[in-house]
């Protein structure tokens, strides 16, 4: 591998999981324990024990400083290594040993004690596949700015200065008290690796950053390196994003330059950051963003930006994913690099327009210079500076048709889900029913609401964010910790999924039972309950339809801007229980798979237990009508009346991407997305052909890689169902 | 007055600058041996009927009034020589197995549909780009598409094999931005084995585009048991033509195979397909030669 030599290689790929041993790369965790030494601390089993052991002297103690002890206790005890053959030390990171002891046990004591009847319902919910809600909610970006202009003694010696401005009550002592104790900890595990680093290069910044900010380029590196390994994997906290990276790392890089450090050496440090998260390979991918505009207007892209393309290009890898903040300032020809990545196989960047962000969070009463400056999280949310805007809570939107149907019951199990509704034979005209599915599905919003309301104002408790909320001036200023709303923007985040397949199938029943009276509602809920067994002759028609969401047709795109208004409405001002308001938007994760298992057959033709709509794009298969068709329908809904995510997933055939002429037509497409409004483009370029072949010999197509509702994946790694689902989207494309 | 169409093809990037929609017309003057457009030759609507498509549903039969879809010993099988032409089957066809090619359209009907990714040909420099068939056999109709468009202030290209009457080009001329020009061989007996006419007039228009100021991209199918031995020729001949901006030279390739079986129509296409490398070489040559500027 360029920059990277092979015996480098072969260690940094070890450094993280045994490859010789299969891993989970589901689970995030890092288990590996072979390549330290026993004597440089304790074993994986002796830390979780000693978490309670040392945990006993502070039980009489808040959350935020037992909490901060247990980190402590990992920092001061855990195995470390630095080897010649990496520039970046290795950290024994026990399974994130807070999540599995301390942690977990908080959990319990307030979700399975304090409010049962509330954990109940969620897992009701979960299991009905109709709403996924994830109580540990840990998204979340530190301010970067501060931690490389301060360091983590810097943000430390501010925080108690803040501490010591008033008098402070036992709650807000705690806070302080847990980020003094957590910095102070991160900082001796600096001195802990300086002591063990031989490479002076190393030493010599474990030092600076032990004892102030990175001066740097490599020590920029190595810092973000540390506080992602401490934050997610110690802390439990995902670090979602990696930085603006142009932005923040471009003082570094000149300053680098004209101390005479070649770009060659600064080449090669970018890539040897760039494998440790290729190699701690998590499934959903580790997010880092470029791009984005400067308070004069001008572009943030820079050499950098160019310099990361070009060593992520050529080292062929997918991890980590990359968003790019496209405004109207940023450069074609870098643009024209991103995309020719994209067409080469390189799935794992992502587009996502600047103004329509903007626009959102001003809408939301952030302030320009916040927009501006917010950041891209995971795999294309965004949040300002500060925020914390969280909400791992997945909204089925076909489920309440299935309500509708089955007078409240899901349409699966029998089981009364949700509000009441009419027999089949009262819904005399589509409106009526209509209605009905907007009544079911605003019991489903209140219910999500009403839940997670109800556990929200925990999350503090559960888990107090000293290592973030330090890097937050607000959570300072309010002395209040980040879970608990101390953050600037403290909202909550409903995600909507499977619009597409929620707008064909109420079209669907409108056409083919009101309109064409080809069969009656009773039929086609019978057709449904049978998964269209001795139906296929209607299923077929349903299926074939044309008239579906993604093909810029005015009905059904009509009805998709109809129900986001319903939404809009919905949610409209609804406080969250953090001092904060409900946002939402769509996006599926993988819920288009683990619901569509839970989702009866529905009336657009898909099969009891298909994979869903993805994102806010066409249900499977259905973008009959080609890429400017499905952008034009996805921007038709404004994207910033809404404060989360409203992604487009575009499958490309190689043939129409090929030569100067392909290149010029993906910038048209993206320029068009950008320029209409979209939120968030992510291409795909496949046909199914290929996409055939390697399901039949994956050992051939080791390296195919696609990208799935906003991170990538292996081809071979996603399983059989998940594979049919794109190559049915690349069919459609032929 | 209508148009006789049969596909519009939205996202087409390799029909001229940019993101393009390409409107295909239906008929044409050459018969090319290799063409792979085999639907757009006859100026009648025709029926392709893709057999392993089929799930035996048999709406078709249901619709036809012709007889045109018997079920054989239990399968459904298409009867050509009883088609009418009609296409209503290929719209009730629960197997997507068959396709109607042909469609008479207005220029008020076509408009929106055209104008539809507008945004798109703004951003990327691209438009609309007429092509078959040969869509020139139908000047009148293309005139008032191609004027309409203007109008809407759209980048037009026609695409042609240049073997029509003069008069159809003047039709067009005012409206056309580019011409995407076909060559298929220099030497006229050469034209007449692969199309089945001569090449008088096509090079004749070709020179008549030049004195009207028009600007060409050729684009030559590179098919080599027909006009490799004549690339030097045609690339002399076109060096000193100062109206061609581009020749775009275009690997033959054998997709279309399946089309000729589902129109029932004789394959006629050659076996020999030329590699990458050996494009890349025709190309090389072809641009030391005629200094233009080769695709």
């Amino acid at each position: 591998m360029k920059y990277i030599k092979a015996q480098d290689y072969a260690y940094i790929m070890n450094k993280y999981h045994d490859l010789s041993q299969p891993y989970d790369n589901m689970k995030r965790f890092i288990r590996h324990d072979a390549i330290f030494a026993k004597e440089s601390g304790m074993a994986p089993e002796e830390i979780l024990r000693g978490i309670y052991e040392n945990d006993k002297k502070y039980e009489h103690l808040p959350h935020p400083i037992r909490k901060a002890r247990a980190l402590e206790f990992v920092l001061k005890n855990t195995r470390i290594s630095t080897d010649e053959r990496d520039i970046f030390p290795a950290i024994n990171m026990v399974d994130r040993p807070l999540e599995e002891t301390l942690l977990r046990d908080w959990r319990h004591e307030i979700f399975d004690d304090v409010i049962p009847e509330v954990e109940a319902r969620r897992k009701q919910l979960e299991r009905d596949g109709i709403v996924t809600i994830w109580p540990d909610y840990d998204h979340s970006t530190p301010v970067w700015e501060r931690v490389f202009s301060l360091g983590m003694r810097g943000i430390l010696e501010e925080s108690e200065r803040i501490r010591r401005k008033k008098a402070r009550n036992a709650e807000e002592d705690a806070f302080f008290e847990g980020i003094r104790i957590t910095y102070e900890a991160v900082l001796s595990f600096f001195e802990r690796l300086h002591e063990m680093a031989t490479m002076p290069k190393m030493k010599t910044a474990l030092a600076h950053i032990r004892d102030g900010a990175p001066t740097t380029f490599y020590e920029a590196l190595l810092l973000d390196y540390l506080y992602f390994m401490i934050s997610e994997h110690i802390d439990r906290l995902q670090v979602r994003s990696l930085s603006n990276f142009d932005r923040i790392f471009y003082p570094f890089y000149k300053g680098d330059l004209a101390r005479g450090i070649s770009e060659e050496e600064l080449r090669e440090e970018l890539a040897y950051f760039f494998l440790q998260f290729t190699a701690i390979d998590n499934y959903f991918n580790q997010p880092v963003f470029l791009g984005g505009e400067n308070a004069d207007g001008t572009t943030v892209t820079n050499e950098l930006s160019y310099l990361f393309l070009e060593v992520y290009d050529e080292m062929g890898i997918l991890n980590p994913k990359i968003q790019i903040k496209v405004c109207k300032s940023t450069p074609k020809p870098f643009l024209m690099k991103a995309l020719d990545m994209i067409r080469r196989g390189h799935s794992s960047i992502v587009f996502v327009g600047d103004s329509t962000i903007r626009k959102s969070l001003i809408r939301s009463g952030v302030s320009e210079e916040d927009a501006r400056d917010c950041n891209v999280t995971g795999c294309y949310e965004y949040s300002p500076q500060g925020a914390y805007n969280v909400g791992m809570n997945y909204l089925n939107l076909i489920k309440p048709l299935e309500y509708a149907l089955h007078r409240g019951c899901d349409g699966v199990t029998g089981v009364f889900s949700g509000v009441k509704s009419p027999d089949l034979s009262s819904y005399t005209n589509f409106d009526l029913l209509y209605e009905e599915y907007k009544k079911q599905l605003l019991a489903v919003i209140r219910t999500t609401v009403e839940v997670v309301n109800s556990f929200e104002g925990y999350l503090g408790e559960v888990s107090p964010l000293s290592l973030l909320s330090a890097t937050f001036p607000a959570c300072l200023e309010n002395a209040r910790d980040a879970a608990s709303g101390g953050a600037k923007y403290n909202n909550s985040i409903m995600l909507f999924g499977f619009i597409a397949d929620a707008v064909d199938s109420l079209l669907m029943i409108r056409k083919y039972v009101y309109e064409k009276g080809e069969l009656t509602l009773a039929q086609l809920v019978q057709m449904l309950g049978r998964d269209f067994e001795g139906d296929e002759r209607m299923r077929r028609k349903l299926y074939l339809d044309r008239e579906k969401f993604g093909n810029n047709m005015e009905r059904p795109d009509n009805l998709a801007l109809d129900i986001v208004a319903f939404i809009r409405e919905s949610l409209q001002d609804v406080p969250n229980a953090r001092g904060g308001f409900w946002e939402f938007g769509f996006h599926v994760a993988r819920m288009s798979y683990v619901q569509g298992k839970l989702t009866l057959a529905t009336p657009n033709g898909r099969h009891f237990g298909e994979e869903l709509s993805k994102n806010f794009s066409a249900s499977m298969g259905q973008n009959r009508e080609g890429a400017t068709a499905a952008i034009l329908s996805t921007t038709k809904v404004d994207a910033s009346s809404f404060g989360s995510d409203c992604a487009l997933d575009l499958g490309l055939l190689p043939s129409a991407v090929s030569g100067e002429d392909g290149l010029e037509s993906m910038y048209g497409l993206l320029m068009t997305f950008v320029s209409r409004g979209g939120h968030a483009l992510h291409i795909n370029v496949f046909d199914a052909q290929t996409l055939r072949e390697a399901q039949a010999h994956p050992e051939k197509y080791t390296d195919l890689q696609i990208r799935v509702c906003g991170w990538n994946v292996l081809w071979n790694n996603i399983n059989k169902e998940e594979q049919e689902g794109f190559i049915r989207q690349a069919e459609s494309l032929s | 007055m209508t148009g006789n169409i049969f596909e519009i093809k939205r996202f087409a990037v390799h029909d001229g600058d940019g993101i393009r929609t390409t409107v295909f017309f239906k008929g044409c003057p050459l018969r090319c041996v290799w063409c792979h457009n085999p639907e757009g030759l006859s100026a009648k609507g025709q029926l392709a009927y893709y057999a392993h498509k089929c799930i035996g549903c048999m709406e078709c039969a249901s619709i036809c009034e012709n007889g045109a879809h018997p079920l054989v010993g239990g399968v459904h099988t298409f009867e050509y020589t009883l088609c009418q032409g009609c296409g209503k089957c290929a719209d009730v066809c629960l197997g997507e197995a068959l396709t109607f090619y042909g469609k008479t359209i207005t220029v008020g009907d076509l408009l929106p549909m055209l104008l539809a990714d507008r945004e798109f040909y703004e951003n990327s420099g691209g438009g609309i780009t007429l092509s078959g068939g040969e869509c020139l056999l139908q000047a009148d109709f293309c005139a008032e598409l191609l004027s309409a468009l203007k109008a809407e202030g759209i980048h037009t290209a026609v695409d042609t094999c240049g073997d029509v009457p003069k008069e159809a080009f003047d039709k067009v001329i005012p409206f056309t931005d580019v011409f995407l020009y076909d060559l298929k061989a220099y030497k006229e007996e050469t034209h007449i084995r692969a199309t089945g006419r001569t090449n008088l007039r096509i090079l004749e228009n070709l020179r008549y585009l030049q004195t009207r100021g028009k600007k060409v991209e050729i684009r030559i199918p590179y098919v080599p048991q027909y006009n490799a031995q004549e690339m030097d020729d045609l690339a002399r001949a076109l060096a000193p033509m100062s109206h061609i901006y581009a020749v775009r030279i275009l690997p033959y390739h054998a997709y279309a195979k399946s089309k000729y079986q589902a129109l029932h129509m004789e394959d006629t296409m050659p076996e020999h397909i030329p590699t990458d490398d050996e494009m890349n070489a025709v190309r090389l040559r072809f641009q030391e030669i005629s200094r233009l500027k080769c695709l």
